[in-house]
């Protein structure tokens, strides 16, 4: 037990210093094992993860090191999908969720961080990109089959298109089936509520959690 | 055997034809004589003084002109006088035309004055009986070559002017362009014509008052763009405007309001009537622009981001609200491209941009950083969305470069630091110039990490009494300068120069009067380069505004320069991102 929280410890190390290829050989030794891997996942690659959270949080780490992190953090993931995949081990993922920045802004890079946060914690992420029109954020997560809808915008003009993709789906009757989470430099938790949509994420770690408890509180029956 | 013409003072020999006009063979020589109403023996500033040699008699009006400059029979008028034999001709510095200095510091440069404004004075006799010639046409005749225009305002000023004429039958044309005759005045008000040069910026108005005649500046004012209270940056001013026609114009109110009273004061002080300034060049940029002539901003406010207009032909003083006179124009400095507005285009012709040799990197730096790169015969203009931090805007003890800002810090005696104050005035705040060099300092001492950490266990960086950059503040800080940064290694990537093969860095604004060189290339905020090879030129947008004022082909170049710029978009693509966060790094580059 005690070498294999060792090698836990040591995929968190990998992530946390951004070594991607030893979070890979890590990932790929999990494999040659026959590890137990939503365990491995979890306690090593995840816990890496929170750790880099923590290190955002009291202003160790910043943008780079979080972009680093989570490119670790995907390199493993690919080295241990087909495996997940194979054993269809169910309810890994955390939940999908289809993200863009909307229509009449070209800023991509706080959504394609959030993005890759959200990944590297096991959601689905559907990425559309930058510019995009209200209905296709709705028909994508349509079908897509999404928990979530997440709107990024850079700017105080465009943030104003968060409202119209809210209004599309209340005029869609899909209100109700997807959580909306906002954010973007210009966003406000005063704004999300404003605008009646689901929470605010002030980062990508924020919006992490805010994802994770959207999913929750979408999947709990009411 | 050709006529020689002796000219004094320097008594250089020029060959002339017999029959040419003496002021064709001056300019030959070099000799910028002043053609004020283009050479038709109206204005009587080209008098020289013959000193030797046969001349024909002069005629009677010109021997008027003469005598009211207090002339001899031996001066005369250069653009009359046909060549008839060997001549010596002084030149008085004052039939020269003044070269005019651009930039207060930074670039050695000039132009000959030629303002569009041209006034002048004529004699117009009541018509005869036998031969009743309408009063437009009496004027036209005296312009032979330029088919002169008028509106239906003009035309009216004219006929009122004439019946108001003094003794002499005197009026004053106010032409524009030499092709429209704008207004007319009666009597003789030839020697009072004035201009304004604008800059329009977001956080700070600056007017000047210029004499049109002489070329000189009167005085100039400064106030806050009162807009400030729809937001600091321009996205917010746009956003303010968006959609809302009521509010646009309330921003259009509140920025005329504030210029009306600066020029108020300029006229105050100077004792200047309001009808007298017949010119305005506004450079601002484009949102400015846009938002003095009451144009919508909506289509910068969502991608593609493109601007209502680029190059505008003048527009009558009366609809652009400014105060002078309604008859007179108003030039709006061209908006390049997207964000590169007036104020750039402005600032690029007053370094003579067209015509400088090589390749140079003009950057100006204020709330979106706006970059032009000229490569070889190209130019390709960027904007960066730094964002406010420079103007201390999402720093926490951040502020504008008001008196009591810090706006200079360097090492003191062990761990201390020595700021400066704008005034001399306690500390209140830090200004983006003082930002940098407390970054640098921090730096250098260890104290912060080239990733942006700050490494005291106090998680601070003291500052003085009371004030202190946190750790959120080196983020935003970080955030801005690689935003800069990548701007600037985008353009040189895309036009494929690397950063030896630049010939001059220009750092344009009031952000590079204080800006400490080594430390902003130790953030990596501009290139390493020799220092040589750095120049400040101060507000280079209001310096162009006044050349494009003073001189009709500076400011035909600087139009011109709207077709040649093209725009490159950094926003766009994964290369941005990649360097972008890479340039997060506090690390000098080249």
């Amino acid at each position: 037990m005690d070498d294999l929280n060792a090698l836990y410890g040591r995929m968190a190390e990998a992530i946390v210093s951004g070594d991607a290829e030893a979070a890979a050989a890590l990932a790929r030794r999990a494999l040659a094992e026959k590890l137990d891997l939503p365990a491995a996942i979890e306690r090593g690659f995840i816990a890496g993860i929170r750790r880099v959270g923590e290190l955002w949080e009291n202003g160790e780490y910043f943008l780079p090191e979080l972009i680093t992190s989570a490119a670790c953090m995907k390199e493993a993931m690919a080295v241990l999908k087909p495996a997940l995949e194979a054993s269809a081990v169910a309810g890994l993922s955390r939940g999908r969720i289809v993200v863009g920045t909307i229509e009449g802004d070209i800023h991509d890079i706080g959504k394609n961080l959030v993005a890759s946060m959200l990944a590297a914690y096991g959601f689905d992420v559907v990425d559309l990109g930058a510019d995009v029109k209200p209905d296709r954020f709705i028909d994508a997560a349509v079908e897509a089959r999404a928990d979530l809808i997440g709107l990024s915008a850079l700017l105080t003009t465009t943030m104003l298109g968060q409202r119209r993709v809210i209004e599309r789906l209340r005029e869609r009757g899909l209100r109700d089936r997807f959580k909306v989470m906002v954010g973007g430099a210009p966003v406000s938790r005063a704004w999300a509520a404003e605008i009646g949509a689901d929470g605010y994420g002030e980062n990508a770690l924020a919006a992490v959690a805010l994802a994770g408890e959207l999913v929750a509180r979408g999947r709990r029956p009411s | 055997m050709s006529p020689t013409i002796k000219v004094l003072p320097d008594g250089d020999d020029v060959a002339a034809e017999t029959g040419e006009a003496l002021e064709a063979v001056l300019a030959r020589a070099g000799v910028a004589l002043s053609l004020y109403c283009g050479g038709r023996g109206l204005c009587g500033k080209c008098f020289v003084e013959i000193v030797g040699g046969e001349v024909a008699e002069a005629r009677d009006d010109e021997r008027v002109l003469a005598a009211r400059r207090g002339l001899g029979p031996r001066f005369r008028l250069a653009c009359r006088l046909e060549v008839a034999g060997d001549l010596a001709v002084r030149i008085p510095p004052s039939s020269i035309l003044p070269r005019m200095p651009v930039l207060s510091q930074g670039v050695e440069r000039s132009f000959l004055l030629d303002p569009a404004i041209r006034k002048i004075r004529l004699a117009v006799p009541k018509p005869e009986l036998a031969e009743p010639e309408g009063l437009f046409d009496l004027v036209r005749a005296r312009f032979p070559q330029e088919s002169l225009t008028a509106s239906p305002d003009g035309l009216r000023s004219l006929v009122r002017a004439w019946a108001a004429r003094g003794p002499g039958d005197e009026i004053t044309v106010v032409l524009h362009g030499g092709r429209e005759l704008l207004t007319a005045e009666p009597g003789d008000t030839s020697e009072r014509a004035y201009g304004l040069a604008l800059d329009l910026g977001t956080t700070t108005l600056v007017v000047e008052l210029v004499d049109l005649i002489s070329g000189r500046l009167i005085d100039s004012a400064a106030g806050l763009n009162a807009q400030v209270k729809f937001g600091a940056d321009v996205v917010s001013r746009i956003t303010a405007a968006f959609g809302d026609p009521a509010r646009a114009e309330e921003l259009r109110r509140v920025l005329l309001d504030g210029l009306t009273g600066l020029i108020e004061s300029l006229r105050t002080r100077a004792g200047v009537d309001p009808g007298d300034i017949y010119e305005a060049v506004v450079a601002g940029n484009t949102a400015m622009n846009h938002l003095f002539l009451g144009l919508p901003v909506d289509t910068l406010a969502v991608a593609p981001y493109f601007a209502g207009f680029s190059t505008l032909p003048p527009v009558s003083a009366a609809a652009s609200g400014l105060a002078i006179n309604p008859a007179g124009k108003v030039v709006v400095a061209p908006n390049l491209k997207s964000f590169v507005g007036g104020d750039i285009s402005a600032g690029l012709a007053a370094v003579d941009a067209v015509r400088h040799p090589g390749n140079f990197l003009f950057v100006d730096l204020g709330t979106n950083g706006e970059l032009v790169l000229k490569s070889g015969d190209r130019f390709t203009a960027t904007s960066t969305a730094a964002g406010p931090a420079f103007e201390g805007m999402t720093i926490g003890c951040g502020m504008l470069a008001l008196p009591g800002a810090v706006f200079k810090a360097a090492a003191s005696s062990g761990e201390a630091v020595a700021v400066e104050t704008i005034g001399g005035a306690p500390p209140r705040g830090v200004c983006g110039t003082g930002l940098i060099d407390l970054v640098a300092l921090a730096l250098r001492r260890g104290r912060l990490s080239p990733q942006g950490h700050i490494l005291d266990a106090s998680k601070t960086i003291p500052v003085a009494e009371g004030l202190a950059l946190t750790q959120r503040d080196i983020r935003e800080i970080q955030l801005a300068a690689a935003a800069v940064k990548t701007g600037v290694q985008m353009l040189l990537e895309a036009e494929r120069l690397d950063v030896a093969s630049l010939d001059e860095v220009i750092v344009a604004g009031a952000f590079g009067t204080y800006l400490d060189l080594e430390n902003a290339m130790a953030l990596g905020l501009l290139p390493r380069v020799p220092m040589e090879k750095i120049r400040f030129v101060g507000n280079s947008s209001l310096a162009g505004a006044r050349a494009m004022l003073l001189s009709r082909e500076e400011r035909a170049r600087c139009e011109a320069l709207s077709g040649r710029v093209g725009h490159e978009n950094l926003a766009q693509g994964p290369a941005f991102q990649a360097r972008f966060v890479a340039a997060l790094e506090f690390k000098e580059w080249s």
